[in-house]
């Protein structure tokens, strides 16, 4: 099977956007519902298509065409899009309008860029790009459905690239309608985020590769039963934490944790990127930023569950960043580990 | 590489409630487009394919009590994937009777749901979106809103699932969720899936197509010259899929080949010389290592709308020149059931491979001057059909033929 490398990974959200100076410099907020910061669209855009397209749009196409430059990738064999609820500013403002002035006069460009698959669509339009293209929409785990479908395809040797993307916008009254849904906006939580990332795997190792990725395990319903039979990952350093401050869901992610694989550091994201139904990407790419900087910045670690490192030698300390578990879970119902690895670590023998 | 076979398959759709109804329907001709009668609308100017059943009927048939949240989609998804399952051994009585999963209980298997789903519980939140913004009267249907809520509620009815996608690439999702259960199980992540997809008509999609003025206010026409848009469906349709080397179940057809390309022309147009669809059948034919005179019978995509027509006959012609094996589109028997249609469309497929018949293209008249070829309309004799080629092509140039084959 073919080792699987992350060779870019470009963002926009409540960080500064195109960049990695968060990792040095994060954006702290206080905020229960933080818009992203948008990156100047008029560099991007003719004003006619950036009138056109809705906010997840316009984002979704600057960070795939970001991710593809850097990764002297220009046609890619796959385009997978996680989204958990699409083009929700378009589908609202249809929606809103149908049901308060009737079903007359409606909007066709807001119905065309209400579908959750006019992203994925959209990028292949502008890159000109026939090959795979796919849309998973399962609410917090749409983008490692996403990275499973692209990480088969790696690995059986169908596909040689693949551009992955976790796309969600928030606008204010959904945010309303999930902060009574309990999901966004409850006492403690970090703030209700968007998310805009752009991923591209490939099978071939480059200077710029931020990591490799190992697996992408999904279950549904109880994890104890299944992990025993499919989930054998050993030497973790870290595990990445959906942690979000409410405290019934932590708990489940640290009971967890301790059950499938205790005394390990935890790390967590959402304090820095925020939550949203595909947030997760912002866990994989913190991650595969720390591997390739070989570091982690001190407000990624879980303090109070800081477990340290069983390191010896001097040469191990050195190293201690090699590999990460990503670990999400959706009300203890479906569960999704990401294992990724220092791109120079050698497989066992 | 083992062999992909369909062990089992369910259907609801408007031309019945099973997999056996929807057989007579088709051999029988029996259109299931009919003037509105579930959905609140004022568009009644538009003929649609409704299933023929109301929520609460569902709700009985399923043993659903009438104050459980969920929505019209999931009903049909249930019911579907019900049929499915037992078609292919499962044992609903020891299922009902002992609240455990016999699959896994004997075997220890993984079975994955894979669901294609577009606007999920859209039908709830037309209905009940003032509430949600300025009361708190009906709050729980807020979270059954998304595709993904949708295939979880599926899921949990049979409690028997160890992994769920759900798949949104619009009339092709179902198609796609097929695919990918292919390489899940190809890969070794699954050993039984089910996949699919779901969607019942709401006021959203009837009046987003209106806008786009692609609805026919008379029966749709597939492949006629006058044709002049399509006819809203809905439906919900799954099959059962195993490895040869992982089964003793006795297999009703092979998935044996498949691919997923994208027209990348517009966001709702198709391409003038049908980019996508000429790829997606290609690449379907050399992932089933077939030739085009391999494949007896096209169940094509055939929505009816000028466009869709036009861009996949022309797709057709580019790939099988002068011998094009007969073509129809069952959407007149359906109407166009959008997230579902790949499903609805593979268990028409596997029906008509067991049972040697075509099924009609109806309200064909004439002929479209710029293709060489007309619809099937029951003329030829048929000979036994061995490969049978299936297109779903959705908005955005999501294209995905399946090629499904004798058992």
């Amino acid at each position: 099977m073919s080792e699987i490398y992350i060779n870019s990974i470009k963002q926009i959200s409540a960080q500064k956007p195109l960049t990695d100076e968060w990792f040095d410099a994060p954006v702290r907020y206080s905020e229960n519902y933080v818009r992203a910061i948008d990156p100047d669209f008029r560099q991007y855009f003719a004003p006619n298509v950036a009138r056109r397209f809705g906010k997840i749009l316009k984002r979704a196409l600057v960070v795939s065409q970001k991710a593809l430059e850097e990764s002297d990738v220009t046609n890619p064999d796959a385009i997978i899009t996680g989204t958990g609820l699409g083009c929700i500013e378009n589908t609202e403002l249809f929606l809103d309008k149908l049901v308060r002035e009737g079903e007359e006069l409606l909007n066709p460009t807001q119905f065309m860029q209400s579908t959750h698959n006019t992203i994925s669509s959209l990028i292949a339009i502008e890159a000109k790009c026939h090959s795979y293209n796919t849309t998973y929409a399962h609410k917090g785990i749409s983008f490692e459905c996403a990275l499973q479908d692209a990480l088969l395809q790696l690995q059986s040797g169908g596909i040689k690239t693949a551009l992955v993307g976790a796309h969600d916008e928030m606008t204010p009254a959904y945010f309303t309608l999930l902060q009574k849904a309990g999901f966004l906006g409850q006492a403690n939580q970090t703030f209700a985020g968007e998310t805009a990332v752009a991923m591209m795997l490939t099978n071939q190792k480059t200077e710029k590769s931020l990591c490799k990725i190992e697996n992408v395990e999904k279950f549904y319903g109880n994890v104890e039963t299944w992990r025993a039979a499919s989930l054998q990952v050993s030497d973790i350093d870290y595990i990445m934490l959906g942690t979000n401050g409410v405290a019934e869901t932590d708990r489940i992610y640290y009971e967890n944790c301790q059950k499938l694989f205790p005394d390990i550091p935890l790390l967590q994201y959402k304090n820095i990127f925020g939550e949203s139904y595909t947030a997760p990407a912002f866990g994989v790419y913190a991650a595969a930023l720390c591997l390739k900087n070989g570091k982690i910045p001190d407000f990624l670690e879980q303090r109070a569950k800081l477990v340290p490192p069983k390191r010896e030698s001097e040469e191990q300390r050195q190293n201690a960043v090699r590999k990460i578990l990503c670990y999400n879970q959706l009300e203890n119902k479906n569960h999704t580990f990401v294992c990724l690895t220092s791109k120079n670590l050698t497989p066992k023998k | 590489m083992s062999k992909i076979l369909i062990t089992g398959m369910g259907i609801v759709s408007a031309i019945g409630n099973n997999v056996q109804e929807t057989l007579l329907s088709l051999q029988e001709k029996r259109s299931g487009i009919a003037a509105l009668h579930y959905l609140q609308t004022s568009h009644t100017e538009f003929p649609v394919g409704e299933v023929k059943m109301s929520n609460g009927e569902m709700k009985k048939m399923l043993d659903i009590s009438d104050n459980v949240p969920t929505t019209r989609t999931a009903l049909m998804g249930m019911l579907a994937v019900r049929e499915a399952l037992c078609h292919s051994g499962f044992d609903a009585q020891l299922f009902e009777k002992q609240g455990v999963d016999p699959f896994l209980r004997v075997t220890g298997k993984r079975v994955a749901l894979i669901s294609g789903t577009t606007v999920g519980g859209m039908d709830k939140s037309e209905q009940f979106y003032l509430d949600f913004l300025e009361n708190d009267t009906h709050n729980a249907y807020i979270s059954t809103h998304d595709c993904g809520a949708c295939t979880e509620m599926i899921a949990d009815y049979f409690g028997i699932f160890s992994q769920v996608d759900t798949i949104s690439t619009a009339c092709s999702s179902a198609a796609n969720a097929i695919l990918l259960g292919a390489e899940l199980l190809k890969s070794g992540r699954a050993d039984i899936v089910v996949a699919g997809g779901a969607e019942c008509i709401t006021k959203f999609h009837l009046n987003g197509f209106n806008t786009l003025m692609i609805l026919d206010k008379k029966p749709c026409r597939p492949f006629d010259t006058t044709r002049a848009g399509l006819n809203l469906g809905e439906g919900a349709a799954y099959v059962v899929m195993q490895r040869e080397d992982s089964t003793q179940t006795k297999s009703l057809a092979v998935l044996s080949g498949y691919a997923n390309t994208c027209d990348a022309f517009h966001q709702t147009a198709s391409s003038p010389n049908g980019e996508g669809a000429y790829s997606a059948m290609k690449s379907a034919l050399e992932n089933a290592n077939l030739q085009p005179q391999d494949i007896d019978y096209i169940n094509a995509h055939g929505t009816g709308t000028q466009n869709n027509d036009a861009s996949e006959g022309v797709a057709i012609v580019r790939l099988f020149g002068s011998k094009i094996p007969p073509v129809s589109s069952t959407k007149a028997f359906t109407g166009h059931t959008t997230s579902a249609a790949g499903g609805v469309e593979a268990v028409i497929s596997i029906l008509v491979l067991q049972h040697d018949f075509i099924p009609e293209n109806l309200n064909f008249s004439e002929k479209i001057a710029a293709l060489p070829f007309i619809p099937y309309v029951g003329a030829k004799k048929i000979s036994p059909l061995r490969h049978i080629l299936s297109n779903s092509f959705g908005f955005g140039g999501n294209d995905t033929s399946l090629i499904f084959s004798k058992a």
